[in-house]
């Protein structure tokens, strides 16, 4: 199973705060290779970490030691919109890319020595899909196994408001993975309450949705989330509209998500790891 | 004109309502779509939604009305026609196949009267498409040729059959009232008539004036009365003929006497050549074609093949949308 996860690479831009040992710039002291500044024995009563040199150009004699900030480990998350659009998918169902993406980042935090937590979240927060942090990511990855099979119900995904409360204080990587089908404006509200974290937002969009609409023909359609019917008579015309109305929703996403400093990483039907690296090179500082 | 619609199983009716279910109901068929608020306005598609549920509910109603069997009262239209019944009854007494009595032979044998009279009948019968015909001979007795039929061959060729040899006496007594028979039980077309041809007359005893007096009365026959007259004989129309003393009248001045204290019309007329008996037909022609007032009774229109032709149409239409129809979205 787990030869399917693609893993990634990632890093984060800020120091982590974590005490566990890890992979990131910490501000703790401790074992690592960064070189902090000198304190007395004293103070710092660590024998292994005498620097000599400094102690003998004291005039004052008093021992000195190094300190080290040491690597740490900081949270990462990945909270999965479970609303009914996630239903949707032509390949696979967006629910399905989002387990597939969650093992990813489940596996590459393990790999990371970073504790990962899962949060699923529908018109609220759902307690069956939170799987709190963990630096074993067996049960996570249980729980995004699980979730390929899961079908969302028509349920809207207004919970984002409330995950806050299920992420810890310190300064975590969130990977937020949704279709951002949402107005705007709730949008705006959720992410404002999440800025103290680091947020990656994974836009799943489908290309059946707009690009790879039927030529030609009538169709119902009925919304997952609301419900809500419409006739739709598809043609050249009508298939321009609605992919220059995604387009445009695409501006007006991008534009909204570079408020907030985060750059959107899209994924339209195949999920690519190496994309996904290279997105960290790319936006986030090291 | 007043349109009323019945309806033979308004029972059916009661389902009307189930007509609007397609308002109520969302069609069960439809694609999943992550977000209708994305798909921008489009008002043919908007206008095609609202077809097609009026396209199902205009189905359904057909079809409900159609189980109704509507249909429109029976009515009775008045119609003017020109259809006159007409009895033939013919003389085949042996005086017939004498020449006429006032035609010039020119040396030749002339006509005979029944072989004129049936040439001129037949030509009387064939200017008359709309009529039905019936046929008495007589002579001794009354022979029953042929009902009141609108079959033209059949007239015809019992009109062409008596230009044959002719038989013995003249019994008119019982040629009428067979003639006045054939009118019996037969629907009144409006226009009856009776042509009585015969040369000279016979005597009718008072009951048989008495039995034709009330028969021709009682449906509503006139009569016509072509006397072929015999050569050298009385003329009915001559008023100066005076009878002999304690004497009897002639058999022709006492039938025509008779004729006249009829109720019902009577025209006779006298014919002693081809030309004065086709001016006779030619008359009685004229004077038969009065129109007819009758009323016909229209049948109520049914009017449920309509709704399920309809029914179908609409049904057709919805199944050209159905091949229209996305069937691989996703």
């Amino acid at each position: 199973m787990h030869t399917e996860i693609k893993e990634f690479s990632y890093h984060i831009g800020w120091r982590s705060r974590g005490r566990r040992s890890g992979s990131h710039a910490s501000t703790q002291r401790g074992m690592g290779m960064e070189f902090r500044g000198h304190t007395t024995l004293l103070s710092y009563p660590d024998p292994r970490r005498i620097d000599i040199r400094q102690t003998m150009r004291d005039p004052l004699e008093q021992v000195y030691v190094r300190i080290f900030n040491q690597k740490s480990a900081t949270p990462v998350f990945a909270l999965a919109d479970l609303s009914g659009s996630m239903n949707f998918g032509s390949k696979q169902s967006k629910v399905a890319l989002t387990s597939q993406i969650a093992s990813a980042i489940a596996m590459s935090a393990y790999h990371n020595s970073d504790p990962f937590g899962f949060i699923g979240f529908d018109d609220v927060v759902r307690e069956d899909w939170v799987c709190t942090q963990s630096f074993r990511a067996h049960q996570a990855l249980e729980l995004t196994a699980a979730l390929k099979s899961f079908e969302p119900e028509q349920v809207g995904s207004m919970g984002l408001k409330d995950v806050n409360r299920y992420l810890p204080r310190e300064r975590s990587l969130i990977f937020l993975i949704s279709d951002f089908h949402m107005p705007l404006n709730e949008l705006e509200e959720a992410l404002s309450l999440l800025m103290q974290h680091y947020i990656v937002p994974i836009v799943l969009w489908d290309s059946s949705e707009y690009k790879n609409l039927p030529e030609f023909g009538i169709t119902n359609v009925t919304d997952c989330e609301t419900g809500q019917k419409r006739t739709l008579f598809l043609r050249k015309e009508m298939r321009a509209n609605i992919i220059a109305s995604f387009e445009e929703r695409r501006i007006e996403l991008e534009a909204l998500l570079m408020k907030f400093d985060m750059p959107p990483f899209f994924v339209e039907g195949d999920f690519d790891s190496d994309a996904l690296t290279e997105y960290f090179h790319q936006f986030v500082a090291a | 004109m007043n349109f009323h619609v019945f309806f033979n199983s308004p029972w059916a009716l009661w389902l009307l309502p189930l007509a609007a279910m397609p308002f109520v109901l969302d069609r069960a068929f439809t694609q999943r779509y992550s977000w209708v608020a994305m798909l921008p306005k489009d008002r043919l598609s908007d206008l095609i939604g609202l077809l097609l549920k009026v396209l199902a509910v205009l189905a359904l109603l057909f079809i409900i009305l159609g189980l109704g069997s509507p249909h429109s009262q029976q009515q009775s239209i008045e119609r003017i026609g020109v259809g006159a019944q007409i009895a033939l009854v013919l003389d085949r007494s042996a005086s017939m196949d004498d020449p006429f009595s006032g035609g010039d032979t020119n040396g030749k044998v002339a006509e005979t009267k029944s072989v004129a009279a049936s040439r001129l009948i037949t030509q009387f019968v064939k200017s008359r498409q709309n009529d039905m015909f019936g046929m008495i001979t007589f002579s001794n007795s009354a022979m029953y040729v042929l009902p009141l039929t609108e079959n033209r061959e059949a007239i015809l060729a019992a009109v062409q059959a008596t230009a044959g040899n002719a038989l013995f006496q003249t019994n008119i007594g019982s040629g009428m009232t067979s003639g006045a028979g054939l009118f019996d039980k037969v629907p009144d077309s409006g226009s009856r008539a009776m042509i009585l041809l015969s040369d000279g007359g016979g005597r009718i005893d008072a009951d048989t004036q008495q039995k034709i007096r009330d028969w021709l009365d009682r449906l509503h026959i006139g009569l016509y009365w072509i006397v072929l007259r015999q050569p050298g004989g009385l003329s009915i129309f001559d008023a100066s003929y005076v009878p002999p003393e304690d004497a009897v009248l002639p058999p022709q001045i006492e039938l025509n006497e008779f004729f006249k204290t009829l109720n019902s019309p009577f025209h006779a007329y006298e014919a002693d050549d081809p030309k004065s008996l086709a001016a006779a037909i030619a008359d009685i022609n004229q004077k038969e074609k009065k129109p007819i007032r009758y009323h016909e009774q229209i049948p109520g229109y049914d009017f449920s093949q309509i709704c399920f032709l309809l029914a179908a149409l609409m049904i057709g239409l919805l199944l050209v949308v159905k091949y229209l129809e996305v069937r691989t979205w996703d």
